[in-house]
Formats: C-alpha cells, structure tokens, sequence
C-alpha cells in the first residue's frame, strides 16, 4: 500500500521571523502588516524549497494574544491570508493553510477560559480567514481546545481541516491527552487528516506515528522539530538530511502530508521534498499491519474499546435515589462527584449520566455534572437523555469520544439523535423498541437493531458505534421474556457483529435477594454477547461475576486483573467488625467526662474520635448512637462540643489546621450518617441556616472556600457552594434564590481582590439584606472594610464564629 | 526530565501553618500516604532563558533581544550589578491539579496536606534549577528568585514573560485573565546574575539594608521593603514574611 501523492508542507515561521529581527516575546503576527515582505519572504523562501501547502502566520492570531498588539484578529488574519497568497502566486498549485495555535490560555477546569469563548475565539479567526485554501489546527496541547477549534472551522466554513497536536515522550500531551484519545475524539469530529507537530524530533515521534497508524483511518501529517533543542542555546541537533532519512522511513505509515516546525527552515523542506519524491517513484511496495476494526469511546486522557465487557456504572441517575434526587434539586455537586468517585474505584470503566428530575433543568444540569465529572474523574462517560437538545448540549461540552444513550427505533428518535452522534462523532446505544412499544419476540426487537443501524450507516456512523439495547425486562412479570431478550442479545452478536448493551439490574426488580438473581443473570447475559453491561459496580457480587467472566473466557489472560482486585481478599466469616476494637487515644477531657456522664460511654467515645481523627471510627460509632439517641442530640452535644473543642485548640495554637480538617472530616462522616437516617425516616432535615460560598471571578484557587464549606457543614449549616471563578451575577442570584442571610466570598490573589469588591457592590445594588463574609490569603481586615465586607475572616474556624454570631446559634 | 527528590516534610509543615512546631503521628502519616499518589500525578518540567540585562533607569529594566522590560524600584535594586538575567518558569503539570481536585472532593484532610506538599515539591524544583544554574555559571552569583507581583514588580508581566519563554509550547504553562498561573502549581521567576563573589554579595546587601539587619544569603532576603508583604502575591507562603 503506498499513497498517491505527499503534501509538502512549509517549516518553522516563528524562529525565521526572529532571524529576520523580531524580539523574543515580540508578536510575530504584527509583521503581517509592519513587515510583510518579510513574512513573504519566508514563504517564499519554503515555496521555493518545495512546500505545497503554506501555513499563514498567524499561529497566535486570536483575540487574547492580539490585544496588545494594536490590531484587530481580522485585520491580521486578513493580512496575513494576503502575504501567503501573493508568495504564492508565482508557485501554481500551491496552497495557503490557516495556522491556529492555542489560544495561550487554559480551558476550564484547569483555567478560567470557558469551552464557548473558546470556541467564538477561534471561529473569529476563521471567519476572517475566507481566502484561505484551508485550515490546520496545530501544537494542541489540550484535546478541549482543539475540540473548539474544529468545532468552529466545521462550523464555519467548509475547508479541509487538519489538526496536529504535541505529544511529550511518554507520549501525552501536557494535559494527558493519549494518541488514542486523539484519534478517537478529532476522527468524530470530522478533522480530514491528524497527526503530530512541534514537541519532539521526528525520530521521538515514529513509535507515535506507528501507533496513530493501527487506529486512525484518517490520512496522517507530520510535522516535527529540529530534533531536540539544546536548554541552554536553543539551537536543535538534527540535520536537514537525518530529518528527511527518518520522517521517510515513515511514510508507509500513511501519512499524507509532511513539514517541519521548530529550528526546521527551507533546507530541511528541500531535502523532506527530495525524500518523498524518491519513496513516491521506488516501485517499492511496503507491507504495513493492517487496521483493527475496534470502536471506542474515551475522555481527554482514557479510552475504552467496545473489544471486550465492560462495565458501565449506573449509580448516577436520580431513578429511586432519594438522596441523589436531594443532590440534584441543591444543586450538590460533591454528593454526585463521590458517587462517580466510588464507582471509578470499585471498577466501573465508563459512567452513565442521567440528570432526568421534575424541577431540575436538565438541559443546564446535564453540562455541569459532565464539566464536573471530567474535572474529577478520567473514564468515558454515557450521556443519558432521550431529549435531542440535552444530548446535543452534553456532546458539544464533553471533552473526548461520548457513548450516547440512547436512540431508538421510533422515527422521531431516529431522525433527532442520530444526526447529532454524527455530528458530534460519537457512539450511541440502539434501544430495540419502536412506536409499537417493545416487541416480545427477539426476532421482531432484533428487526429494530437493524432498522437503527440501518439508518445510522445512512448517516455515515459506522456500525461499530451502535450498540444495542435489547432490553432486560423485568423476570418477576414477564419471566418468559429474560430468554427473548438473551436470544436477542445472541442474533445482536452474531448476525449484525455490533456490542449489545442492558440495563442489567431491571432483571430483578420486585424480588427478594436482588444482587443473586442480577449476578446469575449478567452471566447469562455476557454469554450470550453482552459487552456493556449498565450496572452497579458498588455490588461486589456483580462486579465479581463480570471479573470472573472475564477470567474464565481468557479475556483477563493470566488473571491479572481478577488477581488484582481480589489480592486480599478475606472471606467474610473472618471478617472484622468495622473499628470493633479501638483504644481511646489520650485525648480525654472536661468536655468528654461530662458527656460520658450525661450521655453514656458511646457518645463520649465519638467525641473522642473526632478529636484524634478516626473517621471509620466515628461513623461507625454514630451510626450505632442513631439506634439509641436522638440525631440532633448527637449534632448537639457530642459532635458540636467536639468541633468547638478542637476550633479553640487551633485558636490557642495547640492544633494545627490538617488536625481540625481531619476532625472535621470525622464530623462529616458522622454527618453524613445522620443524614441518612433523617432521610429514611423522613423526617424534617434539621438545618441551622443557609449560606451561600464562592471563590470570586478570576480566581481560580479554591481549596480555602472548600476548607469553610466542610467547617460550616459540620456546625450543621447548609452551604450553597457557587464553586470557583464564579461570575458576579450567579452570586448574587444564588443569594437572591436561595434568601441565605449570609455570603461568604473568598479570593487569594491581590489581582482577584477587585472582582470581590465588585461582587460585594453588585449584592448591596441587588437590595438582598445577606450580610458579606470575606476571606483569603491576601486579605487584611482593614482591606475587607474599605471594599464593604460586613465581616474579615482569617480562617475558616473564624468564619464559623461569624456564621454562629449572624444565625444567634 | 525533571526528577522529584522525597518532598521535603519541613516546608510542608510551614505551609500547613505550623510554624517551627513538628506535625504529630497522625499527621505525618497522612503525609506519607499522600506523597505517592502525588508523586505520581507530578510531571515537573521547567525551561528558561538567559539574556543580558541593562539597567535604563531607576525603575526600568531591559533584556535583550526581548520584547518585555521590567519595571519597578525592586527589580532594579535586585538585578543592579547583574550583567545577565535568568528567565525561569516551572511547572509540576496538570495532573497535580486533577489530583487536588479530586481530592477535595473526597478527602479534605489529604487535599489540605497535598496542596502544601505539592507547593514544597515546586520549591524544590526551583532550588534544584538554582543549583543547576551554579554550575553552569560557576563564577557568578546568584541573586534570590523574585516573581512577578514581588514588591512593586507588575505581576502584569506575566502573560509577556510567558510569551518570551513560550513556556505553552515548551511545559505547558499559561495564565488567566487574573495573572494566575496554570497549572496551578506552577512558578515564574527572575534570577540575577552577577559578576561577583558570595561576600560581596554579603557587602553589597548590607549597604542596602544598613547594619543591625540580619542577612541571610542564601536566600538573599531584605530586598522587599518594610510594609511590602501587604498585598505581595508572595504573602501566603513567603518564609520572610514573620521576620
């Protein structure tokens, strides 16, 4: 197999330039007006040498990097367009590519630039682009951005895109992007061709090549460095001649376009043109491994190929979850990050995500739960929604390769969500029922599957990214049906060969020793061809079945994994009582006699847990108080002279702050005990007021706000918290919401100071009567007076003082 | 490859607010548990630049063949003598920010010591490039690394000290629109070359300070001026600033 032809790109631009006198730190793109012929030059000087393919010189051409620069993005990316053009004129055939570059800041979470500025950004330079031949995103770091960035070329203009991002030599990029998760999320999205650039040498980057090659059907660019450069000088160590022997070597491996980026210049051009000329006319035919036919999903950092089960949580869905419904409607985002949290360590390899509530928008709630989760979790996740614009917004935010969940076979499904798999380049699951409901016979739901990948095909989704749902129904009503949907399951694997989903726990509803009847029936299930099984890997039953399946089918070849996850395994019989036997530190005083005597030994052992800091301890011992004392009994007269005894060691100076978080987090845990109990008996929850927390705009460091919130949970406040870099008008929004009688603000930079004052102004504008408490590194009290704060904290235990003064509690 | 050396369990204790008291048991159990994942979750990396520096005015500060001056009383008194300037900025990468993060979420105790661990882990790396840059410039001293937002040093200079280091391209380093660095754990600095020995150093800082103010060459304090810790960006975590 060998390509037809080989695009030659241009070199580096940027180190020409400042050959040519531009300062380091200077903005190259302004000499697209100042200096054009220069920057002609340079093209020139690359047309000459055998590029058929420029790039303009514009690789920070946007809005963020260009605001000093005394131009506007469209009068540069304008002039720039020009310059390239008119060098290549006198080269018939040639082409000039839009170069976009990353922005220069990060994307949210691990920066304050939002997914959408990001997006309008680069749809600014692209629209100012219109004389463009085509375009290249390249040296992406971060597959977010990038997303942005094809996200707007396809949506404004009809160019081929190619996009190139820069790989370290462990083979990620600096936010962690792998190859696969590359390949996988810019192949759905549309890019024409994908590949490499700047970074490395192209020797560092043919293992990568090689790698991209096995899993992309795209067409492949390479555009590396110089080699390395030298830290001290600057100057990269590969020659014109060894660059051009070692980016021919890779050839074979279908790339179709070659350049090179850092320290390369017109030589090195010349000799990569004579190269690929010499492996386009040598007869050679070369023998290279064929492509596997796998489909995956995958987040910015992991993918996960439908090539064997895998289990897909189904812990965050609000369905018969009264406590996840609660988080939902406040808006607890931690509760639901901990849910994910929990099924990530217990094995879940990708997590459903459904928001569906009365009362909750799901549309809004649906693109902060996944911005959430992929703040904190790496696996894939499975956007669960049936509504067209919850999905198409889940897609456009969600950084990676989604699995959508789900379409079906009714027109009306068919025809709104299969677009936007499409579009957005995901995979989606089949719900095998239609108009007519869902059919008994699997014949008839198997009818259906081909229906939907029928029409997916239509579409130009590949039928590896449909995975069907044959649906498990449940075997207390309709026992006769678990073996029409396991034959289903059978046809779905051996007659269409695509992945076959169920939401395996339905099986048991109305039955007694629900897990049994799930585990035998997962088995059942995976025999039959189920891959992606929606389940509850908290359920050590379940989730143990699923590793001995794949132990036994030689799926987990040595049973590494089963080994692994089973290493210290004790059966349950010599299992011991969670914290049966702990001594009481030495930490016994006033306070815990007193409590021992009025309340008896346990109460007092809890409160000496929370002073050293046993967690497990602690909840264990309130979960048995709940049984024999009243919840807010606990609250108030163990837990509560508990935080206030350890809150006056830390204003004495004798404990220190990790002392009081660690005794806070005991609380939390009991807490958390409590509340469920609370909930359970529905009871009315106790609350001693509310309050809303934000780390102001522009800031970014929120680990002091977060310190409070666990404070003020603990003396049995409930928090609101906005999270960080949270706009003016969403504080004052959820102080006007939610009526809280007090808000608390924090900021650590002298520069973000201003943004709190301005927050401060815009709740007093507002008319809301909530006091103001203000906290952070920087602050002084007297700073917090001059820009209005009602209150200065200097730490979180201070901040609790306050909120007890206001609430008179 | 930047390599971690085992964090140093002192700085961290001073981050953690303890002052010259020593963590207990307890904690410092926490803090072996937390030093693996962090280690892990750390991909320290750092670039820099070398470049003459001329001294314009008494507040004004060029570097050749750069686009960026530095501008301030401080910088100036810091870098007088100094024939060349190191640009250095340093980052642990993204991942200890998921890890904090993640944290956060389901461990505060641990988020709390990671963060000061982390920030330890930073400091280290600077000091190891400091060292580094000792025997590559053998004969000459170092002045003390000062940051943008240092006494009345801009931090507004950070986004065109990035832009001359490339530091996006090169480790992965930016800003937001406040001048915080990203990934947070993260520094820029500015480190003085001068032709000089260690005692003249001494002598030149006590000319500055004037007598009966103790001097601590190492890390060659006393260059901020009394008051100056009140909105420094150095305030949090600056050794000095309780002296």
């Amino acid at each position: 197999m060998k390509q037809k032809t080989i695009q030659i790109l241009d070199g580096a631009m940027g180190t020409r330039l400042q050959a040519l006198g531009l300062p380091l730190g200077g903005i190259p793109e302004v000499w697209n007006i100042t200096e054009a012929e220069k920057v002609t030059g340079v093209h020139r000087s690359y047309l000459a040498a055998g590029s058929d393919v420029v790039y303009t010189n514009t690789f920070g051409a946007n809005r963020y990097k260009m605001a000093a620069s005394g131009y506007s993005v469209s009068e540069l990316v304008g002039a720039a367009v020009a310059n390239a053009k008119a060098a290549c004129k006198d080269y018939p055939g040639t082409k000039v590519a839009l170069d976009i570059g990353p922005i220069g800041k990060m994307l949210a979470p691990l920066g304050d630039l939002q997914f959408e500025e990001a997006y309008d950004m680069f749809a600014e330079q692209i629209e100012a682009a219109k004389d463009a031949d085509m375009i290249v995103i390249e040296t992406m770091t971060d597959l977010y951005e990038a997303k942005a960035a094809l996200l707007a070329a396809k949506e404004h203009s009809d160019k081929p895109v190619y996009v190139t991002m820069s790989f370290e030599a462990n083979a990620r990029t600096f936010t962690g992007t792998s190859i696969e998760c590359m390949a996988l999320t810019l192949s759905g999205l549309g890019a024409d061709a994908i590949g490499f650039n700047c970074s490395l040498g192209p020797e560092e980057l043919a293992p990568m090549v090689k790698r991209l090659y096995e899993i992309t059907e795209l067409p492949i660019v390479l555009k590396p460095n110089a080699g390395l450069p030298d830290p001290v000088t600057n100057t990269y160590n590969v020659t014109p001649e060894e660059f051009a022997d070692c980016i021919a070597s890779l050839l074979p491996y279908g790339i179709t376009a070659v350049g090179g980026c850092c320290g390369t210049a017109p030589e090195y051009i010349a000799a990569l043109k004579k190269r690929t000329q010499e492996y386009l006319t040598d007869g050679v035919t070369y023998e290279v491994p064929a492509k596997s036919e796998l489909c995956g999903i995958c987040s910015s950092t992991e993918a996960v190929w439908f090539s064997e089960p895998r289990c897909i949580g189904e812990r965050i869905n609000p369905t018969g979850k009264k406590r996840f419904k609660e988080a939902l409607l406040n808006g607890d985002m931690d509760y639901i990050l901990s849910q994910a949290i929990s099924q990530v360590e217990a094995g879940a390899e990708i997590l459903d995500v459904n928001v569906g509530l009365p009362g909750v928008d799901e549309k809004e709630m649906m693109v902060r739960v996944i911005r959430e989760l992929q703040a904190i979790v790496s696996v894939p996740l499975q956007i669960d929604s049936n509504i067209p614009e919850v999905v198409e917004a889940a897609l456009r935010v969600y950084n990676g390769r989604p699995l959508v969940n789900s379409v079906n076979g009714e027109e009306k499904s068919l025809s709104s969500i299969l677009p936007l798999v499409k579009k957005y380049g995901a995979t989606v699951v089949g719900l095998t029922l239609d108009e007519g409901g869902i059919p008994p016979k699997a014949e008839e739901r198997f009818a259906i599957a081909e229906r939907i990948v029928a029409r997916a095909e239509a579409l130009g989704i590949k039928k590896n990214a449909v995975q069907i749902d044959c649906l498990a129904l449940t075997a207390s009503a309709e026992q006769a049906a678990v073996q029409e949907t396991l034959k289903a399951v059978a046809m779905v694997r051996d007659r269409l060969h695509t992945g076959a989903v169920l939401g395996v726990s339905n099986i048991s509803f109305g039955l007694p020793n629900r897990e049994l009847v799930n585990s035998a029936f997962l088995t059942m299930a995976l025999q039959n061809g189920l891959t992606l099984p929606i389940m509850n890997p908290n359920s050590d039953s379940m989730m143990g079945a699923l590793r001995a399946y794949r132990l036994l089918m030689n799926i987990d070849q040595h049973a590494i994994a089963y080994t692994e996850a089973y290493k210290d395994f004790v059966p349950a019989k010599a299992e011991l009582k969670a914290g049966a036997t702990v001594a009481v530190g030495s930490t016994a005083d006033d306070t815990e006699a007193k409590i021992r005597a009025s309340f008896g030994d346990k109460p007092a052992e809890l409160y000496a847990a929370v002073l050293s800091g046993r967690a497990e301890r602690g909840e264990f011992l309130a979960r048995e108080l709940l049984n024999e004392m009243d919840s807010m009994d606990i609250v108030n007269h163990v837990l509560i002279p508990a935080l206030d005894s350890v809150g006056s060691g830390f204003e004495k100076g004798r404990i220190f702050l990790p002392q009081l978080i660690l005794s806070a987090s005991v609380v939390q845990g009991a807490f958390g005990c409590i509340k469920e109990k609370v909930q359970s008996s529905g009871e009315q929850q106790v609350s001693k007021g509310k309050i809303v927390l934000a780390t102001v705009k522009g800031d970014i460091h929120d680990i002091g706000k977060n310190i409070v919130k666990v404070l003020l949970e603990n003396y049995g406040f409930t928090v609101y918290d906005l999270g960080k870099d949270v706009e003016i008008e969403a504080v004052v929004k959820a102080a006007r919401e939610t009526g809280a009688p007090l808000v608390g603000l924090s900021a650590l930079m002298t520069t973000t100071l201003g943004s709190m004052e301005d927050t401060i102004k815009a709740l007093k504008a507002a008319g809301l009567a909530c006091k103001t408490v203000v906290g952070g590194a920087v602050l002084t009290e007297d700073y917090a007076k001059r820009i209005g704060a009602d209150y200065y904290s200097r730490d979180a235990k201070t901040t609790v003082d306050i909120a007890r003064e206001i609430f008179n509690c | 490859m930047v390599k971690l050396k085992p964090i140093n369990r002192q700085e961290t204790a001073l981050y953690l607010g303890y002052g010259k008291n020593t963590p207990d048991e307890v904690i410092s159990g926490l803090m072996d548990e937390c030093e693996g994942p962090l280690m892990e979750a750390c991909k320290p990396s750092y670039c820099y630049g070398v470049f003459d520096v001329e001294i314009c005015s008494e507040e004004r500060v060029v570097i050749s063949e750069c686009a960026m001056e530095l501008t301030g009383k401080d910088i100036v008194k810091l870098l007088t003598g100094c024939g060349k300037v190191v640009l250095f900025a340093a980052t642990l990468g993204s991942g200890v920010d998921a890890l904090l993060r993640k944290l956060q979420v389901t461990n505060m105790p641990k988020a709390l010591i990671t963060d000061a661990m982390s920030g330890a882990a930073i400091e280290q790396i600077c000091n190891d490039f400091q060292e580094e840059l000792s025997v590559q410039f053998p004969t000459m001293q170092q002045t003390m690394r000062y940051s943008p937002g240092y006494g009345d040093l801009p931090l507004a200079i950070q986004k065109d000290f990035l832009a001359t280091l490339e530091t996006g391209k090169r480790i992965g380093l930016a800003m937001t629109e406040g001048n915080m660095l990203t990934p947070v754990k993260s520094v820029t600095a500015i480190i003085g070359l001068r032709d000089i020995t260690k005692e003249e150093e001494l002598r030149r800082l006590r000319d500055i300070l004037g007598s009966g103010q103790e001097i601590n060459a190492e890390l060659s304090v006393g260059n901020c001026a009394k008051g100056a810790c009140e909105g420094c960006a150095m305030a949090a975590k600056c050794h000095q600033k309780d002296n």
